[in-house]
């Protein structure tokens, strides 16, 4: 990786509260921390020495140095960084392309549905699999859907309207969680707004986070060449899942320098982003149902990161009887596929433990965050049922299949 | 009072002194080497770090030309350890006389100094912090040299073969009898003990206090004390050497220098010898000599330091660069009538060896020993074996491991196995420069180390970004049982950081007015040095 | 563009913004808080200095900071004190309601300054601390300092060796220190304090402190004895030791300051202050003497607020409230002009009792908080200013930084609660 800006290392103080408000240097004394990793070898890579501290793989890119540093470091861009060294000198294993690449695993996955979601809750193959591969037995994988939401969405037959709007669900939504992206359509077509899958492909994120940054920045070329066309066209870019939303509106460019004016990322939008901005307008159909429903809700650490606080809150509590708690609880721990790794499988679970006694003392059933993965963790750790905040919206509007608790 | 026997005494250690006291070890000649501070306090450590091609004085001074390429040549190959091989370019950039340009490439040539001309695109995108208006570019073979490494080189190697140094030393009086040396006396400043050595021949190798040393035999030696200026990025902005094509002028030198970059300098003639407090303006005047290089030169600087050069013009009336960078040598028997002594002045780093052969040739000859020099031969470090960087590399990672092993040499491999004992050890005390507690409890116990300063120069702690905000305490810490450092916290503390303070007081703006609110929140605030007893 | 409305808008989310938010949450207004990052008090020590030393003699304890204040305030009438001496008391009682709330309990001594040991073995001054770090060093016979193999920046040795020097201890008053393991190799701070928690730990530390403890017994650890469950962990230590444990103040990062942070901001969160982390803002819209809104941007978006009132509270150079580029000085979202006093910016000597000059410069405002100008006039209505960016105070060697954020936030907070959304 040739980068010739540097991350604001010159920012850096020292002050060491990133390494504070890590959550995998908190349980775990392996990982050097934010600091060591991101400016503190910086200045050394500079010479071009391949400077990465041995634990870099325990970083999990949760992004909450940057949201702690009060200079502004891009201390998660230089321990990617970092991790990408380490992988340029090692490789990567096989579990881990594995695990950065949920576009070919869904796809294989969808396919073979049945056999996967079955195979995944067989202990003895979990175990084996643990063995063989690296992935711990214990944690919930998440099961792949009957049909894409792409499938699904062109099934529906949407009706065509004049305002459009593109969609990038993201791997998570496409293979796992399809309702969530239907339940987007149907909001959006509520509010007159028509729309239209992207034809993207996987934001790359996990190929970050797992240190293989060339493959990430050839799909980030490709996603932001097509944002860009359908920007070009009128079309607002709208997301659902934090993580992607940050891959094209940060990541592509502290890591790659695209879009370095961020025209781009300016013009992508979070999908609570772009109601918050009908409702500024009076533009957002407010007609909500009553939803009598006690939901706690969990904010992902990329959200945080977006510095933008949770705009899906200010949405959800017009709806009347519909009470929700911030959950405040920090890291979640399964950031993305980190914690589906034998070896950092108790890490993960011991930085959500926090999340899981909150979810117990709020005394709800029902959990709302944006993020795919953390809901599949905090299910894991609770038995809850997380709903997007999406869902809950299209439940308000009148829609859906099950009735709330 | 304790008296001591030797052939030759030789005042200072900095490059010269400690390339002439290693020059008379190899040769044989019995020797002590006497400095006031620690190895290297003077000008040897307040330069740019430059290991001349020559390229710089191949128009105005061809000799001093040849003998830098000459000595640049047999640096690299005996001391490859301290040296970066990255190169060197020199940019014409609008304003600069294009004319000169042309007679530069000549005197290359005719120097021996390999000049190649390189597309100004090139460069600009290896090094995207340039300018974008050179109008030309060559590449020489500059190289970048840690000065420290190279003087410890040095003692190390004189050591070794029988040398004695002796570090906060002072000399207090020159004795002569009937027109020859006979004795120095020596007063220790940290312990107030006495010397007198008894020898034949002394050489005044005091750089910038030649003519204070001189006058203690009574001898007039005109030293003109030529401060300059330099300023030390945070980070390695560029990575090879950059000069300015013109004739040589302030703010015309940009080196990177392990995890930081170095510019300089400026000039100015001054009274006092250790005068090494950097002003503002100087350092403005840095900038904006710089912007014409790097438009953002304010980039954020660590530290501003200031060295004296110390030139030697014979009649004593000159003043700044037009003084001839030549050394020169002094035999007092010939200009004053005092046999035995000899004065070694002016002169710049990439040519201490050959400064020190001249000397070492001049007096053996008068004490009647016929050895040849060996300095240009004799490895003057000893490499550390590749496997043992290896293993040094999964403790401390892969730059902490190759930094250790160049700045320790041989005591890498101790280092090294007490890790492997204690591996608490392979702590990181300072985190900007990774420096490990077992290096620092290594260097801490080795000779000519009584206080924080003389760590840092020994390892670079206290260098990098937080100029040892939080390495000093560490360091005081973890040396809690060392006979030497369990004296006075607070001093020990409090004179480092207040060195530290000199440097960065000239640069207090951006992110360096961060850095010092934070260090002054912390000593004063949190933990009350201030009124510390 | 994400656009909010809202009565109050807090900037900086240090201890005087964290008070201004608090106060004028309590008084019912819809307040907001965005900061660069999420604030660094975590870096502080935990304790609330009020004021240190006698104004006339630099090297004397003052007996009662209170009756120094209200001295200082009459020779030194541009010390921030002056313009919120009114708020000091109520912004103690309120922020030691608001700790107490929190499970975080802070103690005065009796109108006096703590004494409080530090890891460097000198004392320091303060006016409120933290049940963990509350002690008067006088009345033991012992002092047993507890350091840890695993953590890097405290040395109990480097205390016991200057402690006696720099206060007065019991006569006969032993000093020992010893060595503990977690059960860990390598710590930072925070990675030990969450170790500590975990089942069995703090009984086996107890057990290897238990032989240096005699009757009449003070241990001395480093800030670094649990996180949220730092009273219990604290409370078994000294059950099972049967003597008094407390922390002191040392290098940063430490847990204290944080406990105090996570409170604070917990309280704030409690009463519905909406809190955006990682959201700088960028420049403010001015008409008229008002500020109607700023533009703020964090990584993926940009936000436009509205309010009624704003808080500056984004502290000096560290915080990012101040900029400099040489010879020039910058308050970064208003442009405000910043006071000197003066031509120098620095000071020769890194640490004396005199301090550095940048430490004093900062904003200057009227008795209602507002900026002013050259003659004193407010330059912005509804822009109150508090904590650290303020001019006139030198908070590093005055000792006076959380008694200034306290008492210029929560007036902040009580006057810009009256100040309404138009």
């Amino acid at each position: 990786m040739n980068k010739p800006a540097h991350y604001a290392l010159d920012n850096c103080i020292k002050c060491s509260i990133c390494t504070t408000r890590c959550p995998v240097a908190r349980v775990s004394e392996r990982f050097a921390g934010p600091k060591q990793n991101g400016p503190d070898l910086e200045r050394f890579r500079l010479q071009g020495l391949a400077a990465a501290h041995p634990s870099i793989d325990y970083c999990s890119n949760c992004k909450n140095c940057d949201l702690a540093c009060p200079s502004g470091v891009e201390i998660s861009a230089m321990n990617c960084r970092a991790k990408g060294e380490s992988v340029s000198a090692q490789g990567a294993s096989p579990r881990d392309r594995l695990l950065a690449l949920p576009e070919l695993a869904g796809k294989a996955g969808c396919a073979a549905r049945r056999l996967f979601n079955l195979a995944a809750r067989l202990k003895p193959l979990r175990g084996l699999g643990e063995k063989l591969i690296g992935i711990n037995a214990e944690m919930t994988l998440p099961a792949f859907a009957p049909k894409t939401f792409n499938k699904l969405y062109y099934a529906s037959r949407p009706a065509p309207l004049d305002r459009k709007a593109v969609y990038f669900p993201g791997c998570h939504v496409n293979y796992h969680k399809p309702l969530v992206g239907m339940s987007l359509v149907r909001v959006l077509e509520r509010n007159g707004i028509q729309v239209i899958p992207g034809n993207f492909q996987c934001c790359g994120l996990p190929l970050i986070s797992a240190g293989m940054l060339s493959q990430a920045q050839k799909l980030a070329r490709n996603n932001l060449d097509k944002v860009q066309k359908y920007l070009d066209r009128g079309y607002p870019v709208i997301t659902s899942c934090p993580s992607c939303s940050l891959a094209l509106r940060k990541e592509y460019r502290d890591l790659f320098e695209m879009d370095a004016d961020g025209g781009i990322g300016s013009r992508v939008y979070d999908i609570f982003e772009y109601l918050g901005e009908m409702d500024h307008k009076g533009d957002l159909d407010t007609n909500f149902q009553r939803l009598p429903v006690r939901a706690g809700y969990h904010q992902p650490c990329h959200l945080k990161a977006a510095g933008c606080g949770s705009p899906s809150l200010e949405i959800l509590r017009i709806i009347p009887g519909f009470q929700v708690t911030d959950l405040d609880a920090g890291c979640c721990g399964l950031a993305g596929s980190y914690g589906f790794k034998k070896e950092k499988y108790r890490i993960s679970m011991e930085i959500g433990r926090e999340v899981f006694c909150a979810v117990d003392a709020a005394g709800v059933s029902q959990i709302i965050t944006e993020c795919g993965m953390c809901g599949l963790q905090i299910s894991h750790g609770t038995g809850a049922e997380v709903l997007h905040p999406v869902q809950v919206l299209d439940l308000a509007y009148g829609n859906g299949h099950r009735v709330p608790k | 009072m304790r008296t001591e026997r030797t052939q030759v005494v030789v005042i200072g250690g900095g490059a010269t002194g400690t390339g002439i006291i290693r020059d008379l070890a190899l040769r044989g000649i019995a020797g002590i080497m006497v400095e006031q501070g620690d190895l290297a306090h003077g000008t040897s450590s307040r330069f740019h770090g430059l290991l001349h091609s020559g390229a710089r004085y191949a128009v105005k001074d061809m000799e001093a030309a040849r003998e830098c390429i000459k000595e640049n040549r047999i640096l690299r190959r005996i001391a490859p350890t301290c040296i970066e091989p990255i190169g060197g370019l020199f940019v014409q950039l609008p304003g600069d006389d294009p004319g000169y340009t042309g007679r530069w490439a000549e005197a290359c040539a005719q120097a021996g100094i390999n000049a190649e001309e390189t597309e100004p695109d090139q460069v600009i995108k290896s090094n995207p912090v340039l300018s974008r208006n050179i109008i030309r570019a060559f590449r020489v073979p500059d190289c970048a040299v840690d000065g420290f490494r190279v003087l410890w080189g040095n003692a190390a190697s004189a050591r070794r073969h029988g040398a004695k140094i002796i570090t906060y030393t002072g000399v207090t009086a020159i004795h002569q009898n009937s027109g020859s040396i006979t004795r120095v006396d020596l007063t220790n400043r940290l312990t107030g003990q006495v010397t007198r050595v008894q020898c034949q021949a002394v050489i005044n190798a005091a750089g910038a206090w030649a003519g204070a040393v001189a006058s203690l035999a009574g001898i007039p030696v005109e030293v003109i004390k030529d401060k300059g200026t330099l300023v030390a990025f945070n980070h390695r902005i560029v990575n090879t050497v950059i000069n300015r094509l013109r004739p040589p002028g302030d703010g015309d030198i940009l080196v990177p220098h392990g995890a930081v970059a170095i510019f300089g300098t400026t000039s100015a003639t001054v009274d006092d010898p250790g005068c090494s407090e950097p002003l503002q303006r100087e350092v403005l005047e840095l900038i904006r000599l710089g912007k014409e290089l790097v438009p953002e030169m304010e980039s954020r600087l660590l530290r501003a330091f200031s060295g004296v050069r110390p030139l030697y013009k014979r009649g004593g009336e000159a003043r700044g660069r037009w003084v001839s960078r030549n050394f020169a040598l002094l035999d007092h028997r010939e200009l004053d009538g005092l046999a035995g002594f000899y004065s070694i002045v002016g002169g710049k780093f990439t040519t201490f060896r050959l400064m020190a052969e001249k000397t070492v040739d001049l007096v053996a000859r008068q004490l009647g020993v016929n050895s040849l020099c060996r300095t240009a031969e004799d490895p003057l470090t000893i490499a550390v074996p590749e496997d043992l960087v290896s293993r040094g590399k999964r403790v401390f990672g892969v730059p902490g491991a190759k930094m250790a092993a160049q700045r320790l040499g041989e005591s890498f491999s101790r280092v090294m196995e007490e890790v492997g004992r204690f591996p608490e050890k392979g702590r990181l005390i300072c985190e900007c420069e990774l420096v490990s507690q077992a290096e620092i409890e290594q260097v801490a116990s080795s000779e000519d180390v009584y206080n924080l300063g003389d760590i840092r120069r020994k390892t670079r702690m206290g260098m990098g970004t937080c100029q040892g905000t939080f390495c000093g305490l560490r360091t005081l810490g973890i040396l809690g049982d060392h006979p030497r450092f369990t004296g006075d916290h607070h001093l020990q503390l409090k004179n480092f950081m207040q060195k530290r303070w000199k440097g960065i007081r000239p640069v207090l703006w951006g992110q360096q007015i961060r850095e010092a609110q934070l260090s002054v929140a912390i000593y004063g605030a949190l933990l009350g040095m201030e009124r510390m007893k | 563009m994400i656009r909010k409305k809202t009565d109050l808008l807090v900037i900086g989310a240090g201890l005087s913004g964290i008070m201004a938010a608090a106060a004028a949450a309590r008084a019912g207004k819809k307040v907001m808080l965005v900061a660069g990052g999420e604030g660094v008090l975590g870096l502080t020590s935990g304790c609330i200095d009020l004021w240190g030393y006698r104004i006339d003699r630099k090297d004397e304890f003052c007996p009662g900071p209170r009756e120094e204040i209200a001295r200082l305030v009459k020779v030194s009438p541009g010390h921030p004190y002056a313009v919120a001496q009114d708020a000091l008391e109520e912004s103690i009682d309120f922020f030691l309601a608001i700790c107490g709330e929190k499970g975080c309990s802070y103690r005065d001594n009796g109108g006096g300054n703590w004494i409080l040991p530090t890891s460097l073995g000198t004392v320091r001054p303060t006016y409120l601390a933290p049940d963990g770090m509350a002690v008067n060093l006088t009345g033991f016979g012992r002092i047993v300092v507890v350091g840890f193999t695993e953590l890097k920046d405290f040395f109990p040795g480097m205390l016991v060796a200057n402690l006696t020097r720099n206060t007065d201890l019991t006569p006969g008053c032993e000093l020992v220190s010893c060595m503990v393991s977690a059960g860990g190799k390598e710590m930072g701070p925070n990675t030990l304090a969450h170790r500590l928690e975990q089942p069995g730990v703090i009984q086996r530390v107890a057990a290897g402190i238990k032989k240096f403890v005699y009757p009449d017994t003070l241990i001395l650890l480093p800030p670094v004895m649990g996180e949220d469950l730092h009273r219990d962990i604290m409370n078994t230590l000294s059950g099972e030791l049967g003597c008094l444990a407390r922390e002191v103040t040392g290098m940063p990062p430490a847990l204290p300051g944080q406990r105090l942070h996570k409170a604070l901001l917990g309280y704030i969160k409690d009463r519905g202050v909406e809190i955006v982390a990682g959201c700088t803002v960028k420049s403010a819209m001015v008409s008229n003497q008002h500020c109607r809104w700023v533009t703020a941007s964090g990584a993926g978006s940009t936000m436009q607020i509205l309010a009624g009132a704003f808080v500056l509270a984004t502290g000096s150079f560290l915080g990012g409230g101040l900029q400099a580029l040489p010879g020039k000085l910058r308050e970064s979202i208003f442009d405000l002009p910043v006071e000197t006093y003066g031509p120098e910016w620095s000071s020769a000597d890194f640490l004396s009792t005199g301090g550095q000059p940048f430490s004093r410069f900062g904003i200057k405002v009227n008795n209602l908080l507002q900026p002013v100008d050259k003659k004193g006039y407010p330059l912005l209505e509804n822009l109150l200013v508090a904590g650290s960016i303020l001019a006139g105070c030198n908070y590093p060697v005055e000792k006076c930084g959380g008694g200034v954020a306290l008492s210029t936030g929560y007036k902040a907070g009580r006057l810009a609660g009256g100040m309404t959304c138009e």
